[in-house]
């Protein structure tokens, strides 16, 4: 059987097929906006051609695709909808006097000295926000019956003035979800046609902005993706595909289309979701289950933290940042997600010098259009793009593999610009941006392992995206990372993950106890239904009963604290003998992440969650190209800026899809493919491992 | 690298490490902290400092006056413990309100931090205690001593060991004893994570000292703070300002004075210091008006001492923004807050289109008891911002604190109190050519037996936020009973069982004459219902009408109309 991943990102669908017997197909095109499935189609035909073929070879003779295959797809569907406000009218029904949860959101600005500052607009204006009467206390007890009969009147009008999608929000919601999904009850009832997403079932937690937030974005794309995902169907169909077909979550599993279009908020980010999934799988294939992955494109960086072949992942997430990444600055979405941190640092990033005479590097970016100097379209701010040309580090002739020419006079013009106030020559200028835009990164990273506990000394450097194995040699160098890996095609790199997921599905309820008088039965009960409502999921996409295990935590804390840290809950039925064996745990989590044992305070948990998951796939499977039988890999020579070699100096220059595995390379070199350029720094030893990948480890203390 | 002048891609390099070293810092100390008011309300500042006890970098959250105030307090630290008399493992603290924050519940924490047994920087956070004893925190106090457990300079910990006698006393005095001292740990924590990132940073970059770093930061800040002065017109501008104050308003009278690259800003003929908690220490005051002078001239310059230096505040010693001992001080935000709208508005004049109208100005504040359990819960609640030059103003949003509100599922799963109510609060956003931020109208009842009781240190009250160039005030704040008693907003207030308290904070001033706003703008705040139609006709001259029927629920937007006529000739009467 074969399987197909298919990425839709901003500019490109990428495609990667993997047929029966491991032959690898890749394919790229163009992403069309207005109808994304028909890019999907363009590239998928000619691949499906070629697998099918081989499937012919290997299945006796069957020409067609009869025998299924998988599909696994990721999209920007979810996040651009969002951003262009492009979701259905939408209504929220909230608790009376709540309506403006969703505007008045934390009360909180998120800069402090900027006088200008905004919010994002939220995705439901305020008249379209009602106050229902009802009411439920936090412990779940009825403080107000839902008052049906306006809910009927309301819902009757709403239908009849158009609106598609209605939110359900009510206070305390999460302990007790009666009156939502008796307001569901009656909506269907009312107007069966309009599309309805409850809190409590999107996501049952404490908050009710975030909630609130969450529940309106995931009703207000539901109509989009599922329009989407049946056009997409159609046009399989048309293609004579008729095995399964998944969809790529934030979190690093998938799902049938069926759950997707239930859940669509899920699918946020599941591009970048599927990237860190690809950087987790191969590097454990190359022996690093950890690793930071690191992905820098032309506007913007992200890192992710793998522990043991496995992204980390958290519960918050924004969508919609409107100042500059600025956290607080977009619209909450409680979802379970891939761990990233996003910075403003990319190719296209702007550099220039502040009031204070010292070179800053983005996060203003020149974007795609007009693009970096050297682009030669009409940009004329200095970038990282342009500092990286005139380090030599970028072939002006070899530009996303020669597709386009790079004009290192118009770098060297911009960035002159900045020669005169620093007091800099042009080249120093230039290492001057790529040492800043590195060092922003390095921090970025460093922040985001210190939060999570990590220290960075461990973890080896996934490097890929356009820019991500220009650069990375120094982040490694800066954060003293013991290993440095860039795998080959790493401009379908995301595409890879999309096939290394499991079926998997996210469960959560809060529930606020002490754990030293916890309701067992209780948690249990929650727990139960969790795991009851996964291995429904699982089953309907195809799954038996032995194949779906389960993940099990609580999100903890000392009484009274804030954040929670995530422990792993014993198997089987809780019970209060298993009260210290959970402390402990937790005590071992908090040690690791704070680096000391908290307070002498009780403990309790906050939410129990649930991960209810398939088998991981197998992948086994060889690139198409690098197999080694090209001619001699050295293309040439360079001169390139590499300081600990004295400066500028004529380094090699190999073509990797001549690198055959076993082969070895010292720095200084340079290491070229179609859509990216390793840079090996002075003191970088790297070999070619079996599946291709450059591996550089570096002895401590370099 | 100490003996030659730092380039700047390395001063930029080395610079950008320290800010990350103070948000790790700040990261930790929100991830650690037990009080509700540090975690979900941000009440809180980091910053790292040199040798000398200069501030250089600070955490990119947390309030104004915190920052500023912490940076001063790192000189009476040096005073009382100088570097000599400082080891490894030790951690000072203090409350003092005279030598930090202006208020007893908040504590900083200082660590010096060591590299191969020299003192090569300190670290400082402060926080806002969830309990300090004495007086639930309000404005009634009439002595500093009422307002709780007042704690000198000492240590908090001595060469690693905590001191326990000190933590007794703490735990003895504190109503909430475990988060206070869990918080005391997270502030330990907290700058002992900023220190091990600084220690790996110096190690990297071969950095012996961070002294020279230092001098760079402090000096090209200052030049380019004295840079940005320099392009305003020199000149002396006043303002005055009026607040509720506890039983008589206070006027705070601000004169701004810029002369070639310093300004200086002096408060004389303001009021008297007050008998009740509500007088504002002058370091407190330095720091609300340092950072309104920060966003108003230069918010790009990084903030350290220094963009400190060439900003003078002065305030006659005995007034309300330069209380003396032992004058009760714990409400001082309340009078405090207004320093930036004061200094804005004496400044409107110079710095054409670039400032704001006054808004809400100090926080809401409410301490909260109960018992059957018993709770103490702080909320903090904000209003609306003033309008800006070419913006309507934020609804429900602090200014000039940074602090954020406590979601109501929060505080009911923490306490007995049912919040029956949190909505914007219609035409309450000054109107404007841009319209004033809108305040708020929220009600707290309590669902378990028994007596139950608040405390409030709100304001604007009497005095609404003021209009900018022809705006109109916003509406001010109410508190009230629904028995419809109208008590003393600063007043403790003793509450029974079935009693409902409503806390609407006030809208901020609108900006530029009402009549000049866009007629559709004002359209679509009454679709919005940010203005009602009355208030659209009344306010800006615009007659609004709805097409639909009486009782209908859902209003879209085309439903509503211009009646352009009418307009016309009520915009014309406004003349």
């Amino acid at each position: 059987m074969y399987r197909v991943g298919i990425d839709i990102g901003g500019t490109f669908t990428d495609l990667l097929l993997i047929a029966e017997d491991g032959r690898a197909v890749i394919g790229k095109t163009l992403t069309t906006p207005g109808d994304p499935s028909l890019a999907v189609e363009t590239a998928l035909r000619p691949a499906l051609g070629e697998g099918s073929t081989r499937l012919a070879a290997s299945e006796r003779g069957s020409t067609k695709l009869t025998t299924g295959g998988t599909l696994v797809h990721g999209t920007t569907l979810v996040t651009n909808a969002i951003i262009e406000r492009k979701g259905a009218p939408t209504a929220l029904l909230t608790t009376e006097g709540f309506r403006d949860a969703l505007e008045i959101g934390r009360e909180h600005r998120y800069e402090l000295y900027d006088l200008n500052l905004d919010f994002p607009k939220p995705l439901v204006p305020r008249y379209l926000r009602f106050d229902v009467p009802e009411r439920m206390a936090a412990d779940g007890s009825e403080l107000k019956p839902l008052d049906e009969t306006f809910v009927r009147r309301l819902v009757a009008e709403l239908r009849d003035k158009g609106i598609a999608a209605i939110a359900v929000c009510y206070l305390n919601s999460f302990r007790n979800p009666a009156h939502e999904r008796r307001a569901a009850e009656i909506i269907a009832e009312v107007a069966p046609q309009i599309r309805v997403s409850l809190s409590s079932e999107v996501v049952a937690e404490i908050r009710e902005y975030q909630r609130a937030s969450t529940t309106v974005a995931n009703v207000y794309v539901q109509e989009r993706v599922a329009n989407y995902l049946a056009e997409l169907r159609r046009r399989l169909e048309r293609l004579s595909f008729n095995g399964s077909f998944f969809v790529m979550l934030s979190s690093g599993g998938i799902a049938t289309a069926q759950t997707a279009a239930k859940f669509p908020v899920r699918l946020l980010e599941s591009g970048p979701a599927a990237g860190a999934l690809a950087a987790a799988h191969l590097g454990a294939r190359a022996g690093f289950p950890d690793l930071l992955s690191f992905d820098m494109g032309g506007t913007t960086a992200k890192l992710c933290a793998v522990e043991g072949g496995r992204p980390l992942k958290t519960h918050d997430f924004e969508v919609d940042r409107i100042y500059r990444f600025r956290r607080g600055s977009g619209l909450p979405v409680k979802i379970p997600v891939i761990d990233m941190i996003e910075i403003g640092a990319g190719g296209g990033s702007i550099a220039r010098v502040d009031a204070l005479g010292l070179l800053k590097v983005g996060p203003e970016s020149s974007g795609a259009e007009p693009g970096p100097a050297c682009y030669a379209r009409g940009g004329d701010d200095p970038t990282v793009t342009d500092a990286d040309l005139v380090l030599g580090y970028l072939d002006p002739n070899y530009f996303l593999g020669g597709k386009m020419k790079l004009d290192v006079e118009a770098a060297r013009r911009a960035l002159a610009r900045l020669a005169k106030p620093l007091g800099f020559s042009i080249e120093q200028v230039a290492w001057g941006i790529h040492r800043i835009v590195n060092e922003n990164m390095a921090n970025a990273a460093r922040a985001h392992l210190g939060e999570r506990g990590k220290d960075p000394r461990r973890m080896p450097l996934y490097a890929f995206g356009g820019a991500g194995p220009v650069h990375a040699y120094r982040i490694a160098e800066i954060l003293h990372l013991p290993a440095l890996l860039s795998p080959v095609c790493a401009g379908v790199g995301s595409t890879f993950g999309l096939l290394a997921a499991p079926l998997a599905f996210d469960f959560v309820r809060s529930a606020y106890s002490r754990l030293d008088s916890l309701d067992w039965s209780a948690a249990n009960a929650l727990l139960d239904e969790m795991a009851r409502e996964g291995r429904g999921v699982l089953e309907s996409s195809g799954l038996s009963p032995a194949e779906i295990s389960y993940e099990r935590t609580a999100d903890m804390r000392y009484v009274g604290q804030g954040h929670e840290v995530s422990v792993p809950l014993p198997e089987g039925a809780l019970k209060d003998g298993d009260v210290a064996k959970i402390g402990a745990t937790f005590e071992e989590v908090y040690r690791a992440l704070y680096g000391r044992k908290g307070p002498d305070v009780p403990l309790e948990v906050v939410n129990w969650r649930v991960v209810a998951s398939g088998p991981r796939p197998r992948m086994d499977f060889h690139l198409p190209s690098g197999d080694g039988s090209r001619d001699n890999p050295l293309k040439g020579k360079r001169r390139a800026y590499f300081p600990e070699c004295g400066g500028y100096v004529e380094a090699p220059v190999y073509d990797r899809y001549a690198l055959a595995p076993g082969a070895t390379l010292s720095g200084p070199a340079i290491v070229e493919e179609r859509e990216s350029t390793l840079i090996i720094g002075g003191r970088g030893r790297a070999r070619v491992d079996e599946h291709l990948n450059v591996i550089m480890e570096f002895a401590d203390g370099r | 690298m100490a003996d030659k002048s730092i380039d700047p891609v390395t001063l930029e390099v080395i610079w950008n490490r320290l800010l990350s070293v103070a948000n790790e810092q700040q990261d930790t100390l929100m991830r650690t902290a037990f009080s509700t008011i540090v975690r979900e309300s941000q009440d809180l500042a980091c910053g790292v400092f040199d040798t000398r006890g200069r501030m250089i970098a600070q955490s990119i959250s947390g309030t104004p006056g915190h920052i500023n105030a912490m940076a001063t307090s790192m000189r009476h630290f040096l005073a009382a413990y100088p570097p000599e008399k400082l080891a490894p493992g030790d951690v000072l603290l203090t409350n003092d309100p005279w030598m930090t924050a202006g208020q007893i519940n908040d504590i900083t924490v200082a660590t010096p931090i060591f590299k191969e047994g020299r003192l090569v920087a300190l670290f400082a956070n402060t926080c806002h205690a969830a309990d300090i004893g004495g007086r639930i925190l309000s404005a009634e106090a009439r002595e500093g001593y009422e307002e709780g457990l007042r704690l000198p300079i000492m240590k908090l910990f001595d060469g690693g060991k905590p001191n326990e006698i000190l933590l007794q006393i703490v735990r003895a005095n504190v109503r909430l004893p475990d988060e206070v001292v869990g918080d005391l740990y997270a502030q330990t924590a907290c700058n002992d994570a900023g220190g091990r990132a600084l220690l790996e940073m110096m190690k990297e970059f071969g950095l012996e000292s961070i002294d020279p770093v230092a001098e760079e930061i402090i000096g090209r800040s200052e030049t380019a703070v004295r840079d940005k002065i320099r392009e305003l017109p020199d000149g002396e501008w006043l303002s005055e300002t009026w607040s509720d104050g506890f039983e008589e308003p206070i006027v705070i009278r601000c004169r701004v004075r810029v002369e070639e690259d310093e300004v200086s800003i002096d408060f004389a003929g303001s009021s008297p210091q007050s008998a009740r908690g509500i007088n504002v220490v002058l370091n407190y005051t330095h720091a609300y008006a340092s950072f309104a002078v920060k966003a108003a001239i230069y918010p790009d310059v990084p903030h350290n001492e220094g963009s400190f230096r060439p900003v003078r505040v002065t305030a006659p010693p005995g007034s309300i923004l330069n209380a003396l001992e032992p004058a009760p001080v714990a409400s001082r935000q309340a009078v405090g807050h207004f320093v930036p709208s004061a200094i804005f508005a004496a400044l409107a004049g110079a710095l054409p289109g670039r400032l704001m109208a006054p808004g809400a100005d100090p926080i809401w504040l409410s301490v909260w008891r109960g018992q059957n359990p018993p709770f103490t819960m702080t909320i903090f609640q904000v209003g609306g911002t003033g309008a800006r030059p070419a913006k309507d103003g934020l609804s429900a949003v602090g200014f000039p604190s940074g602090v954020a509100g406590v979601p109501a599922e929060v505080i009911e799963s923490l306490s007995s109190l049912v919040m029956r109510r949190r909505e914007l609060r219609p035409d309450s956003g000054g109107a404007g050519a841009w319209r004033g931020g809108l305040g708020q109208l929220t009600e707290f009842a309590n669902r378990a037996p028994g007596r139950w009781s608040v405390s409030c240190i709100v304001d604007r009250t009497r005095y609404s936020a003021p209009g900018l160039l022809g705006g109109k005030p916003g509406m001010a704040g109410e508190v009230f009973l629904e028995d419809g008693l109208r008590p003393n907003p600063k007043a403790q207030l003793e509450l029974g069982a079935d009693q409902i308290v409503h806390l609407n904070p006030p809208g901020g001033g609108g900006y530029g004459d009402p009549f000049e706003r866009d007629p559709e703008l004002v359209r679509q705040d009454v679709v919005a219902g940010y203005v009602t139609p009355e208030g659209a006709q009344r306010d800006y001259g615009v007659a609004i009408r709805f097409s639909g029927t009486k009782d209908e629920l859902v209003r879209l937007p085309h439903q509503w109309t211009i009646d352009k006529e009418t307009t016309a000739s009520l915009r014309r009467r406004g003349e």
